[in-house]
């Protein structure tokens, strides 16, 4: 057993007392929430660091990332491959991902079935996906079967054989998935909420049409495969039952000769916050809730205003210990759930707020997000609630010691964004150095106001008056098309 | 020639052990408290963090007629404040504090569970000490909270598709109230409940001898021991709840409804077979049957309806046990241009098949091994591990089920799954519903009863992210 706590150390947080007078901060400070201090609490902060995976290079040149973890008899491999699944025309979305379901569905010498039952009689299981600046083949099971398992991904990612007929069947299925997705108003308000914060190109889109699966073909899958699955670039992380020298060796023997470049990294702009504030109200007939998707572009992973937006939303949005929670949830009971957070990656830079309500208190509901919204805005969060929110992001990294696969994916996100190596040993410090000032300036620039995006989907007959005291309100219907 | 197949089969056995090597054993400490409390610990030091589970036996079949979705309201409440720990203040501190927190209701018991720091031991069981030892409960915040259920049923069942046909697939199935009605409960219902209501549940179900406390992660068990015994020891017990009787009288035949969906765009098929209680010796053999039948691509509804015959965009079949009578269920979502009928006719073609062959040998192997892989997995999270302890201790007197379903499910033949398909899986066992989307716009709007997605009351709780 190899225990992950290198240091333990105790931040001093001066202003943190566990038996902190109540009387000393604003009663508004911790609306929904009844503060009796008469827990017994450590004031001393878990301070854990992740292991580092051990890394080498394969023989094709991929660098290989090696957690051990001898726990369980069981193995996870994910290949990341350096190319981009938005690299694809948006009049045939889809073919991307059509082309990474297409690897388990066929070889040259196995059929779709066959490959679903050898996974299963080896206790595994197996997949591709694209993403925004990796794709990937995954597997994991039981270590016992490694080599048959090394085996069958060799053959799925090198010898993919796209039968004609598994395509049909997969665009089939699709095309009633859709349908049902349709039905769901979450659906319907990423569908909107994507379309309005990056227009007219294919972040715009959350899923395929009917029109655009109608244009993957065969040949545009087989094309897509030859131009993008390849290493160069990439690399491979393991974590589990294994040693990085017997895996290595594995590795090297089926993906020894796989080489090449992919095509580079699609050129996508990251445009600044929209203007005008804007109400997008998509009509679901039948809805008893309203659906909100609120937000604004705000910032990329790379912003050197991560780690204060980070500690901002934790005040604000993220998580029942937050504002958005205590209020609109457990002060009104308007909700049942309601947060906010930020995507913030190469691609994507968008502050969202999600929640449900009752179609009675839309415009209720929505009023008190605002004054959310404008309160850490406008003013300074106060000492004790900002030390509580720096604590919270610091004291949880312990739980994500448990598993490796929180280890594997913040050495990934070092190398995403070339960060340097002791990125993650010096966040801790970087989150306790947030100030008020920092808070309010983040909160400023990226919670928008006057500038809202809001979507809503619900009984358009219901709330469209009421959400047009907010601000101009365009209507669009359940089928993703714009009403007038 | 008796040595002979002796040895061979030795052979097997020796060979059979290499190719699977066993699932090592979870290792707890089951200790009593003079005062009823059943305390749980595993130790397990991989990281610096511990789980606490507390499982309550009650659930939504203690439920008294017109007050259905109490025991899961009453949840809510349990975070709405006792003598030490202000309303709202149980999240506050686990979250701000480095963890992670939920509650969750099904219709036999009520589990409630942190996850935190190692350091933070203290937190953890003096937090769940205090609300099982003096909830205090006011009007306001039963209120408030009765309007955060509401706006969960309405977020799971009545603004998405299909809630409504999980609802009516539980009143179908059983004729005993205690299963008859979902756990969320109805909205009238939930209007009805009263602070008296809570206070008298309170008393009732949450005594330390209705109850069991697992504590697994970095931890020593005599300390820990200690401090449960320091915090929870003075609680005082109460009498022992009725267990209510769960009884279902004999089904003769097959029930069957149609219900119109408002928000929903495909059909659905809905089909549930009558099993017997979790601790039968049948269950071992129901759970695997539902692995080869209906769980995954390599199984056979998926092989046959969504590969094959290209009738359902998804199906699955599943064991839902219980304390008293579970369920089996297959479901279809049916595709555009294929109907619900179709879906039945092939589904009941491989019931069929079921009852008049036993399953392969490979199918079996596989189903084994799927089953060594998910007792693995449940062995590697401390809060997986912790919330089993407690709940099968709470529901079924046996905390070791986490190590003997295992066994058992190991042990299960091929002429085992074929024996209790036929005698669960039949015709006038069953309910089958048929889900269609209901003709016509908004106008036609009604009132509820309306749709939904799953049973959310067993959704965790705070639902922000």
């Amino acid at each position: 057993m190899t225990r992950h706590i290198l240091t333990i150390c105790v931040l001093s947080v001066a202003s943190l007392s566990a038996q902190a007078p109540q009387g000393q901060q604003q009663p508004s400070d911790f609306k929904g929430v009844v503060r009796k201090n008469l827990a017994p609490i450590s004031n001393e902060i878990l301070r854990v660091k992740f292991p580092k995976p051990t890394e080498t290079k394969l023989k094709n040149g991929m660098t290989l990332l090696v957690i051990e973890d001898h726990r369980s008899p069981t193995i996870s491999v994910e290949i990341a491959m350096p190319f981009s699944g938005l690299n694809e025309p948006m009049e045939s979305y889809g073919l991307s991902s059509a082309t990474a379901e297409m690897l388990t569905l066929g070889t040259k010498t196995l059929n779709a079935r066959e490959i679903a039952e050898k996974l299963a009689d080896l206790g595994a299981s197996m997949g591709a996906s694209t993403g925004e600046r990796y794709s990937y083949i995954r597997f994991s099971g039981l270590t016992e079967n490694l080599d048959p398992l090394i085996a069958l991904l060799q053959d799925v990612l090198l010898n993919p054989s796209f039968p004609q007929d598994e395509l049909d069947k997969w665009k089939a299925r699709m095309l009633a998935n859709l349908k049902v997705a349709r039905s769901q108003p979450q659906f319907l308000a990423a569908e909107r909420f994507q379309a309005v914060l990056y227009p007219s190109d294919i972040r715009a889109m959350i899923a395929p049409t009917p029109e655009s699966i109608a244009k993957i073909t065969r040949e545009a899958v087989v094309e897509f495969y030859n131009k993008n699955f390849r290493p160069d670039g990439g690399l491979v992380a393991v974590s589990g039952d294994t040693s990085a020298k017997q895996i290595a060796a594995k590795l090297d023997s089926i993906l020894g000769e796989w080489k090449g470049a992919p095509p580079k990294q699609p050129d996508l702009p990251m445009r600044e916050a929209i203007a005008e504030k804007k109400i997008y109200l998509i009509h679901r007939p039948n809805s008893v809730q309203t659906i909100f998707n609120i937000g604004n572009r705000a910032i990329d992973r790379r912003s050197p205003d991560y780690i204060p937006a980070m500690v901002m939303n934790r005040v604000l949005g993220q998580g029942p210990a937050a504002r958005l929670f205590r209020n609109i949830r457990e002060d009104k009971g308007y909700t049942y759930g309601i947060g906010s957070n930020f995507s913030a990656s190469h691609f994507r830079n968008h502050f969202q707020l999600d929640t449900s309500v009752r179609t009675e208190v839309t415009g209720p509901a929505l009023e008190e997000i605002l004054k959310e919204f404008r309160d850490i805005r406008d003013r300074g969060v106060p000492a004790e609630e900002l030390d509580l929110a720096k604590r919270a992001l610091v004291a949880s990294f312990a739980l994500g010691t448990e598993s490796p696969a929180m280890a594997i994916r913040n050495a990934l996100t070092i190398r995403e964004y070339g960060f340097p190596a002791d990125y993650w040993d010096t966040y801790p410090e970087k989150v306790m150095k947030v100030t008020t000032e920092d808070v309010q300036r983040v909160a400023k620039k990226y919670v928008p106001m006057d500038n809202l995006q809001i979507i809503a989907v619900g009984d358009a007959a219901k709330i469209r008056e009421t959400l047009a005291k907010f601000g101009p309100v365009e209507e669009w219907d359940a089928e993703g098309q714009k009403v007038k | 020639m008796p040595q002979k197949s002796c040895c061979v089969a030795l052979l097997l056995f020796a060979t059979g052990l290499l190719a699977q090597p066993p699932v090592p054993p979870v290792k707890f400490t089951d200790t009593r408290l003079e005062n009823g409390l059943r305390v749980i610990i595993a130790e397990d030091h991989y990281a610096p963090v511990y789980a606490i589970s507390v499982s309550y036996g009650v659930g939504s079949k203690d439920e008294r007629k017109g007050r259905t979705g109490f025991a899961h309201l009453f949840e809510h409440m349990m975070f709405k404040g006792s003598e030490k720990v202000g309303p709202g203040e149980h999240f506050f501190l686990t979250f701000n504090y480095g963890g992670s927190m939920n509650g969750t209701t099904d219709a036999d018991r009520t589990l409630y569970f942190e996850i935190l720091p190692k350091n933070q031991l203290d937190l953890g069981l003096f937090l769940e000490a205090d609300r099982m030892r003096s909830l205090a409960i006011t009007k306001e915040n039963l209120e408030n909270q009765r309007q955060a259920v509401k706006e969960e049923r309405r977020m799971g069942l009545d603004n998405q598709p299909y809630g409504r046909t999980f609802e009516r697939a539980d009143e179908l199935i059983y004729d005993n109230f205690a299963y008859k009605h979902s756990v969320i409960g109805s909205m009238e219902d939930l209007d009805a409940a009263t602070v008296d209501d809570v206070k008298e549940f309170f008393r009732i179900y949450y005594a330390p001898n209705n109850a069991v406390l697992a504590l697994v992660g970095d931890l020593d068990t005599k300390e820990t021991l200690a401090k449960v015994k320091q915090y929870f020891g003075s609680i005082p017990r109460q009498e022992q709840p009725k267990p209510v009787d769960l009884t279902e009288p004999p089904s003769k035949a097959e029930r069957r409804e149609k219900l119109d969906d408002k928000l929903a765009r495909a059909p659905l098929l809905l089909m549930a077979y009558r099993i017997p209680p979790a601790k039968s010796d049948d269950t071992a053999a129901l759970l695997g049957l539902a692995n080869l039948f209906g769980g995954g691509p390599s199984s056979r509804l998926y092989q046959k309806l969504v590969k094959e015959k290209e009738v359902c965009a998804q199906v699955f079949a599943n064991t839902a046990t219980r304390i008293g009578t579970g369920q089996f269920r297959i479901m279809c979502l049916v595709r555009p241009g294929k109907t619900l009928e179709e879906a039945e006719a092939l589904i009941s073609e491989e019931v069929a098949k079921l009852h008049s062959a036993p399953v392969s040998e490979a199918e079996l192997k596989r189903m084994h091994t799927s089953v060594r892989r998910t007792h693995i997995g449940i062995r590697t999270s401390v809060l997986t591990r912790a919330n089993w302890l407690a709940d099968t201790a709470v529901m079924h007197n046996d905390p070791n089920m986490i190590n003997s379903n295992l066994e058992k499910a190991l042990a299960v033949t091929a002429a085992d799954i074929q024996r209790v398909a036929k005698a669960h899986l039949r015709t006038d066992n069953r309910i089958v519903l048929h889900t269609s989307p209901a003709q016509g716009g908004p106008q036609l709007a009604g009132p509820p009863p309306a749709p939904g997605a799953k049973p959310p009351a067993t959704q965790p709780k705070p639902a922000a992210q």
